[in-house]
């Protein structure tokens, strides 16, 4: 979740942020090697530091994705016959998990630093047109509903709960469920609408202005590196030749 | 300092209200994955995020029901905790349950276009069962087909390993999700306008 600050990387744009996440990942792709995950390491700590945030913090938040990452090795590990163990089959899962967990620290780092009306004039500058302006006032409007759908179907199961709906099979319970929760979005979909077009919602609004400072263009230039060095393996027979 | 004028392009109505749509029923995929419920079939607590897919091909369209998926992805990935877990990022996106994810737009789609006979929304009254169930039974194929991939490819593990312990172990629950959804298509309790 977002947390307020004043780091280095809250500071900084967020396109020059996402553009550091797209790169990342397409490098720790790229380079799933025991020396391409050390560098990638290295950059995932600097990350981290720019937006004073601990890894165990992140991982705290993100604590659901631990067992995926120890189920891949884990299942490969096991071989239904003698030896029963072959611990070169988990080497692949392993890298591919830690892979995962470089990524997911490194989207750690931007999810904390950046509040979403600065994601979501990043996303409409980014989409040109009325699609950027619809993906981001849609994403702008999951934020806001998000809450209040969540607190609806709570207050559905607690209704559920004390009239002993518990007791329903699992179907029907899902069944109460989501037609509670498919009723709310209609009908708050409907007034939302009204609302929307009552405030004169347009497709060319005045959009929250982003600033690209001197430490943007570090951060972009590091997220150029890194594509570049993506592309290294896919290039590399392509230069040869040329030399 | 400096003014600058320019004429206001409204949105029209039929547009605001779809576009409401789509951000709710993508914000209700969210909400969705905070409700488990316990079944003895599922080795782990069934969540409703693919429940949201089938009722967002069904009751969006092919077209809606995808672009409320695609901007439920994106809305994680710049940061919303909307993902199983309250978990948000890119990196869940490319981490071993990615392809479960990225499949949504996909799947919702696939139900949309099969439930409704076309990229047109018509009423569920006038949908069939053996056509509601085959589209929804598609959409658990697109799903487990490219989550599988994605186990593969995001978590590195073997194809057999993937079959097993990314989609075999949980179709029990997803007929659960199916029968729920059927359930809901045929009730009155929601109506689209």
């Amino acid at each position: 979740m977002y947390a307020p600050g004043t780091s280095l990387a809250h500071r900084l744009d967020p396109r020059a942020k996402l553009a550091v996440q797209v790169g990342f990942a397409l490098a720790a792709f790229a380079h799933t090697s025991p020396r391409g995950l050390l560098v990638g390491t290295g950059v995932v700590a600097c990350c981290l530091w720019a937006a004073r945030t601990a890894p165990w913090e992140a991982l705290t938040e993100l604590r659901l994705l631990v067992p995926f990452l120890l189920a891949g090795p884990l299942v490969e590990v096991v071989v239904l016959g003698p030896p029963w163990l072959a611990p070169e089959q988990a080497v692949a899962p392993a890298l591919a998990s830690y892979r995962t967990l470089l990524v997911v620290l490194v989207a750690a780092a931007y999810v904390r630093t950046t509040p979403t009306r600065e994601s979501q004039a990043a996303l409409q500058w980014l989409v040109p047109g009325k699609p950027g302006r619809a993906l981001g006032l849609c994403v702008g409007l999951v934020a806001r509903y998000l809450t209040v759908l969540r607190a609806d179907l709570r207050r559905t199961r607690t209704a559920m709960r004390a009239r002993l709906g518990d007791r329903l099979p699992v179907h029907e319970r899902i069944r109460l469920v989501a037609v509670a929760g498919l009723g709310r979005v209609f009908d708050r979909s409907d007034r939302l609408a009204l609302a929307m077009r009552a405030r004169c919602l347009s497709w060319n609004p005045t959009l929250p202005r982003l600033r690209f400072g001197p430490a943007d263009a570090v951060a972009l230039g590091l997220a150029l590196a890194l594509i570049g060095w993506a592309l290294t393996p896919a290039l590399a027979p392509v230069l040869a030749s040329l030399v | 300092m400096s003014t600058q004028e320019q004429s206001v392009d409204l949105v029209d109505a039929a547009t605001a209200l779809a576009l409401a749509r789509v951000a709710l029923f993508a914000a209700l995929a969210g909400a969705f994955a905070f409700v488990s419920f316990e079944y003895p079939l599922s080795p782990a607590p069934v969540t409703l995020q693919v429940l949201a897919v089938f009722l967002a091909g069904l009751f969006l369209g092919p077209v809606w029901g995808s672009v409320s998926m695609a901007v439920y992805l994106v809305a994680g990935a710049v940061g919303l905790p909307v993902f199983a877990g309250a978990t948000a990022g890119v990196g869940v996106l490319f981490g071993p349950t990615g392809g479960y994810l990225l499949s949504y737009p996909l799947a919702a789609g696939v139900i949309g276009h099969l439930a409704h006979g076309g990229p047109s929304l018509r009423s569920l009254d006038d949908v069939g069962l053996p056509r509601l169930v085959g589209s929804l039974v598609a959409g658990v194929v697109v799903i487990y087909t490219v989550g599988t991939l994605g186990l593969v490819y995001f978590g590195g593990l073997g194809l057999e390993a993937a079959i097993v312990g990314g989609t075999l172990v949980f179709l029990p629950a997803e007929a659960l999700k199916l029968v729920a959804a059927v359930g809901i298509a045929r009730s009155d309790d929601v109506a689209l306008d």
